[in-house]
């Protein structure tokens, strides 16, 4: 029987993951706003995210990719 | 009345996060059968923790110091002259060497503070700098810092307790585990997709008083436009290797809904229109 939980683990994984991948700054953004200030990679009055950031957030997106695929392969496999 | 598009729309965003804010009460009252006043007495506490924790944090993170009045005797008076238009006390003025030219105003009406970064002053001139100043001072007036770290707050209760929720009900296996954590960071950027809409709104507030503060938008924009085109400059001789790592870019769609700020152009765009 397909495990609802394990399943839905799964899907939600596959799509944070998927965001982190697609709109890394926007996942930071979310993490820092009202705690760190913006601008801080050169872009004074915008929220740009530096890339050493956005890049840590897509390396974290594949681990979550990865890990939903797993959870999928067991709930359905 | 001043702002009344801003209060229309705060009464919007507003309600829909007291509703999130509401069932995760009732949730914490429900499950770890706290009184009411406990959940709230907890609430302002970790909100009240999170807003001086962002302050020190913020003011840490770059290496703020206080700007002395002899050492920026022309600065001190544009701030002062400035706050006493806008009505609110003058800030306190620090100065970081941040690497790029920057400003951001923390704390809030009555213990604000403004810091700008020693390759602003060295980029823009007086009237730009002044611009930058007034917009900085427009968001401690308009408290725009505390309802941020407000809106985070509340994104963030919701977050746990829904992360919570999901490890209460399951069977704690390393599915679970994995779901709660997910469930956190899903339910916290659909909460921050509001707060977001309204920080977004609030620049434009911000830039329009800071204009008015000072007779007109030109200087603002100009000030945003040049700081736009060197960061653009940068961009093009260092991250064309970043920019290959980014499958479909930072923006539009989901990243611009997720966005604190509206795009620089339009911001001009308004400031000269």
């Amino acid at each position: 029987m397909v495990d609802a939980r394990t399943l839905l683990a799964a899907a939600l994984g596959l799509l944070l993951g998927a965001v982190c991948l697609v709109a890394p700054g926007a996942v930071v953004r979310v993490q820092t706003a009202g705690r760190r200030p913006t601008g801080r990679d050169g872009k004074y009055g915008t929220d740009a995210v530096p890339n050493r950031w956005r890049r840590l957030v897509q390396v974290v997106g594949v681990g979550l990719v990865v890990a939903g695929a797993y959870f999928g392969y067991l709930a359905l496999g | 009345m001043r702002h009344l598009g801003l209060k229309a729309r705060m009464a919007v965003v507003g309600s829909i996060l007291f509703a999130f804010y509401a069932v995760a009460a009732v949730v914490v009252m429900a499950v770890f059968d706290w009184p009411l006043a406990l959940v709230l007495i907890g609430s302002v506490a970790f909100v009240g923790v999170q807003y001086k924790l962002g302050k020190w944090m913020a003011l840490r993170s770059v290496g703020a110091e206080d700007l002395p009045e002899e050492r920026a005797p022309d600065l001190h008076r544009r701030v002062e002259s400035l706050s006493r238009d806008m009505g609110i006390d003058k800030p306190r003025l620090m100065i970081a060497s941040m690497g790029v030219p920057n400003a951001f105003a923390v704390g809030r009406k009555g213990a604000g503070t403004v810091v700008v970064s020693q390759e602003l002053l060295r980029t823009l001139d007086d009237a730009e700098v002044e611009g930058v100043l007034a917009h900085e001072l427009a968001h401690i007036r308009n408290r725009d810092v505390v309802m941020m770290v407000l809106g985070q707050g509340v994104a963030s209760i919701v977050a746990i307790v829904a992360q919570w929720a999901v490890l209460l009900t399951g069977d704690n296996d390393i599915a679970d585990f994995f779901l709660a954590i997910v469930v956190g960071q899903l339910t916290q950027m659909l909460v921050m997709l509001f707060v977001f809409a309204i920080s977004r709104y609030r620049e434009y507030v911000a830039d329009g008083d800071a204009a008015d503060a000072i007779g007109t938008g030109e200087p603002l924009a100009r000030a945003l436009e040049k700081i736009s085109r060197g960061a653009e400059r940068r961009e093009s001789t260092v991250d064309d290797q970043a920019a290959a790592l980014c499958i479909f870019g930072d923006r539009g769609g989901l990243a611009s809904l997720l966005s604190t700020h509206p795009p620089v152009e339009k911001r001009i765009e308004r400031l000269r229109g």
